[in-house]
């Protein structure tokens, strides 16, 4: 009787699973919608650093939903959007900006937002020194003359719209709690911004879900999205797979295979749109003979500029002009470039000295990236046939970084290979952190130490606090001594290729803010 | 007690002299030369080994596992958070491995070289060979994509998740819903869990049907069974009420370690069915050499593993009346 018994159990089991795959349409129980929910899935942690202060990782998709800064940024018209600033101007020589605060703006917890706000904020970021506090260098107070008044004095000029407008360390927030709570309440998984969504429920190994806040000033006329979730999913096969069934709305990061699958869907488009991320291959110009300009000339030459654009990019990328990406104010467009040229690879090479076969070099980048991967073989082949042997070595990053910051110059690599994106707005956040000299090494990892350029774009950037041709002007002749001297191959500006739902519109992919959907703009239907 | 000391030392070093950077991880990936340095000082990192090995066990003593670098948030947090959700998962496929499994190697040791003792070792091999993350891919192809009858991923709908979400309260999702009465959760629950749950399955099913059979083989052999058999007694009867005993306790003993080793083995099938459980966790911590994260869950696997054992032993005096612990 037993075992009968037991047959009993094992197919009340099996029933209660069966019922289980019986559910509402489409295989879910489904609770009844009355929310326009958005699901941005991301490939990595979506939360990493909650302070808004000290955010400076991937948490940037999610910051801008729950917080703002004074200015947005819209590099499609070259302005500023207002956004808890209304208007601002700045003093004829630069040192003085003032802007004008929005009225009746709340935080999350119904405080109103005053000119006390933006200035604790703002000096809690640089008094923290963490993630991008560096943009507000120039600062040397902050001056509340009204409630809806702020002043910056300068110590040098510099854009401070641009510093206003960026998506880190510009984040306007109520430091109340703060004081309340202490200072690691944002730490915590707490926010108290202003933004149009607050939060509803986080806990680790949960979605971050956020809703729309009924007090924000923007009002909630239209349709809006009014949940958001973020969530991670690292398999790229399951977040195509949610794409194509509506389970989601949107992703950051998607395979070429994968979006080549999804292309042919009916209910998805694909969105194509330049980025301000663009990928380097730096030379150690203290090694030799990568010290001799001729060398990094040939080096650059023999690159597959073209090959690697079609067949690794499978054209989502454009060879890149100087360090300062394409639709980035700053670049040139008639910057010179290198190309594929193996003969006067050779010719270069001879005239430096270096005969066939005996030029051994290190290649390192990040591991897991398959761009770079691909990247790196075609240059290895390339680099065969001018009989220069070259050895691609993928590293963890940390592990890549800190090769390039051995303490004995001889270890380091040949050839470091890595992406770059700025911080905000501003062509001197490509040229200051990848070729300024520096005392320790950070980000330069051309160990290119070059007086006269250093020059060229310390004066520029204190020019763009005052007259943006004038630094211009500038930037383009740094730029052209950057490519003469051939520190870095400036090998492509990457396009950002994003697959959506049709049926959303409203959507705008603002290199700006990278991997950022303004939810509120966007309408669900 | 000893064992978890020693493997607190052998994982401490283990982390410690990898290659990588827990200040520079910790700051963030673009983080300056000036930022890492002072992280470094706070995250206490400048110190000697012994010190903060010291200083690492003070805290553990005191219920403190540190914060984890990845995360940012208490190691502790992380683990309660990821941990049910795990042996959730597990449980669902230990209970699907041992409800299908046991049964079937009986049944296949009692007419051992038959078609169903053949079909049933073919089963097992197929199952135990199989890759698990291969399984996954074909079950959400079959189930979710052709036939729409399951989900493809999570723990529950989104929908649940924001309109009506589940309170924390064992972390088992299936059990929290349904002592709230939020019926509509349980089901979507008990939906997500099937997938993922009977991927987990394909290996201890294998493996528990391959020892009963073997187990039982051994013991139908013995006097005593022939003797039952020459006293009238069914097949299936010696076979489930006395036979069966006998084999279990090597049977519990393997499902208790693989049940232990599936709570961070299978980061696979939770990368598939994206099910924020303690392998992904784990997976992620070791990649990015988060050490208070590695070392916490190497301390609460290995107290899974002294308590699983523990209380398999005590099961086994139980069933086993020759067994006796004094």
């Amino acid at each position: 009787m037993r075992w009968r018994r037991l047959a009993a159990v094992l197919l009340a089991g099996l029933g209660l699973v069966g019922l289980s795959a019986c559910g509402s349409a489409g295989g879910q129980a489904q609770p009844k919608a009355e929310a326009a929910v958005a699901d941005y899935a991301s490939y990595t942690q979506v939360m990493v650093f909650w302070d808004p202060s000290d955010s400076y990782s991937n948490e940037i998709i999610a910051m801008p939903q729950m917080y703002e800064t004074l200015l947005r940024y819209d590099p499609q018209t070259d302005k500023f959007i207002p956004v808890l600033a209304t208007s601002y101007e700045k003093s004829q020589d630069g040192l003085t900006w003032t802007f004008h605060l929005r009225h009746n703006v709340h935080f999350h917890d119904g405080s109103l937002m005053t000119s006390a706000n933006v200035k604790a904020s703002i000096e809690r970021t640089m008094q923290r020194g963490n993630g991008a506090a560096y943009i507000w260098d120039a600062v040397k107070s902050i001056a509340t003359p009204d409630k809806y008044t702020v002043v910056f004095h300068l110590s040098t000029p510099s854009p401070i719209d641009f510093a206003a407008a960026s998506p880190y360390a510009a984040w306007i927030f109520n430091t109340a709690p703060l004081k309340q709570h202490g200072q690691n309440w944002f730490a915590k998984g707490h926010e108290d911004g202003t933004g149009p969504y607050e939060l509803q429920s986080w806990s680790n190994g949960q979605p971050l879900v956020l809703k729309a806040f009924k007090d924000y000033w923007g009002g909630w006329k239209g349709s809006h999205y009014t949940k958001l979730v973020f969530q991670t999913i690292q398999s790229s096969s399951t977040r195509a797979q949610m794409l194509e069934s509506g389970q989601l709305t949107f992703t950051d990061f998607l395979p070429f295979q994968e979006i080549q699958s999804l292309k042919s869907d009916k209910n998805l488009k694909v969105v194509v749109t330049p980025s301000w991320q663009n990928l380097m291959a730096f030379f150690n110009t203290k090694k030799k003979p990568l010290d001799n300009v001729l060398v990094r000339q040939a080096l650059s030459e023999a690159f597959p500029y073209q090959e690697v654009d079609q067949d690794v990019m499978h054209g989502y990328a454009t060879q890149s002009r100087g360090p300062v990406p394409l639709g980035l104010w700053g670049h040139d467009p008639s910057l010179k470039q290198y190309h594929y040229n193996l003969s006067q690879a050779k010719a270069l090479l001879q005239q430096a000295g270096i005969k066939p076969n005996t030029l051994n070099l290190t290649l390192t980048y990040t591991a897991g990236d398959d761009n770079e991967s691909n990247a790196a073989a075609l240059y290895k082949a390339s680099l065969a046939q001018i009989g220069v042997n070259l050895t691609v070595k993928p590293m963890p990053w940390v592990a890549q970084w800190n090769l390039a910051k051995a303490t004995n110059p001889a270890q380091r690599q040949d050839i470091f290979m890595m992406y770059w994106w700025p911080d905000y707005a501003n062509p001197y956040s490509f040229l200051f952190n990848l070729f300024h000299t520096e005392k320790t090494v950070n980000f330069n990892l051309a160990y290119y130490y070059n007086s006269g350029f250093d020059k060229l774009i310390d004066q520029a950037n204190i020019d763009s606090g005052v007259n943006r041709s004038e630094a211009v002007k500038l930037y383009d002749q740094a730029q052209t001594m950057l490519v003469q001297d051939a520190p870095a191959i400036f090998v492509f500006d990457e396009e950002h290729v994003r697959v959506i739902p049709k049926q959303m519109h409203g959507y705008y992919d603002n290199p700006a803010y990278t991997n950022v959907v303004f939810w509120y703009d966007v309408t669900p239907n | 007690m000893l064992v978890l000391v020693g493997l607190s030392v052998l994982t401490f070093i283990i982390t410690r002299v990898a290659p990588g950077d827990p200040a520079a991880l910790w700051m963030g990936p673009r983080a300056s030369a000036a930022q890492i340095a002072r992280a470094t000082v706070e995250l206490g990192l400048n110190r000697p080994l012994p010190v903060q090995y010291g200083i690492y066990m003070w805290d553990l003593v005191h219920g403190n596992l540190g914060v984890s670098i990845e995360t940012h948030q208490p190691v502790l947090n992380n683990i309660a958070a990821y941990l049910p959700a795990s042996l959730e998962l597990v449980t669902s496929g230990m209970l699907i491995a041992l409800v299908l499994g046991l049964p079937l190697g009986v049944l296949a040791a009692m007419r051992p070289g038959g078609a169903f003792d053949t079909l049933a070792r073919l089963a097992a091999v197929l199952s135990v060979s199989v890759p698990t993350f291969w399984l996954a891919f074909l079950l959400q192809i079959v189930f979710f994509k052709d036939l729409g009858l399951l989900p493809l991923a999570g723990r529950v709908s989104e929908l649940v998740t924001v309109l009506e979400p589940v309170r924390h309260i064992t972390g088992f999702m299936t059990v929290d819903s349904m002592l709230e009465g939020n019926w509509t959760a349980f089901w979507s629950a008990l939906q997500h869990l099937v997938l993922p749950a009977l991927t987990i399955a394909s290996y201890p099913f294998g493996l528990i049907l391959r020892m009963v059979r073997a187990s039982l083989l051994d013991v139908i052999s013995l006097d005593h069974v022939r003797l039952l058999r020459a006293l009238g007694q069914k097949r299936h009867t010696i076979a489930f009420r006395y036979a069966l005993k006998n084999a279990l306790p090597a049977t519990l003993t393997v499902l208790s370690l693989t049940f232990a080793y599936s709570l961070t083995g299978t980061f696979l099938v939770e990368s598939v069915f994206n099910w924020p459980g303690l392998g992904n966790y784990t997976a992620q911590a070791v990649v990015t050499n988060d050490y208070p994260a590695v070392m916490g869950v190497t301390l609460v696997i290995g107290v899974i593993y002294v308590v699983l054992n523990l209380v398999v032993d005590l099961v086994i005096a139980g069933i086993d009346p020759r067994v006796r612990y004094v």
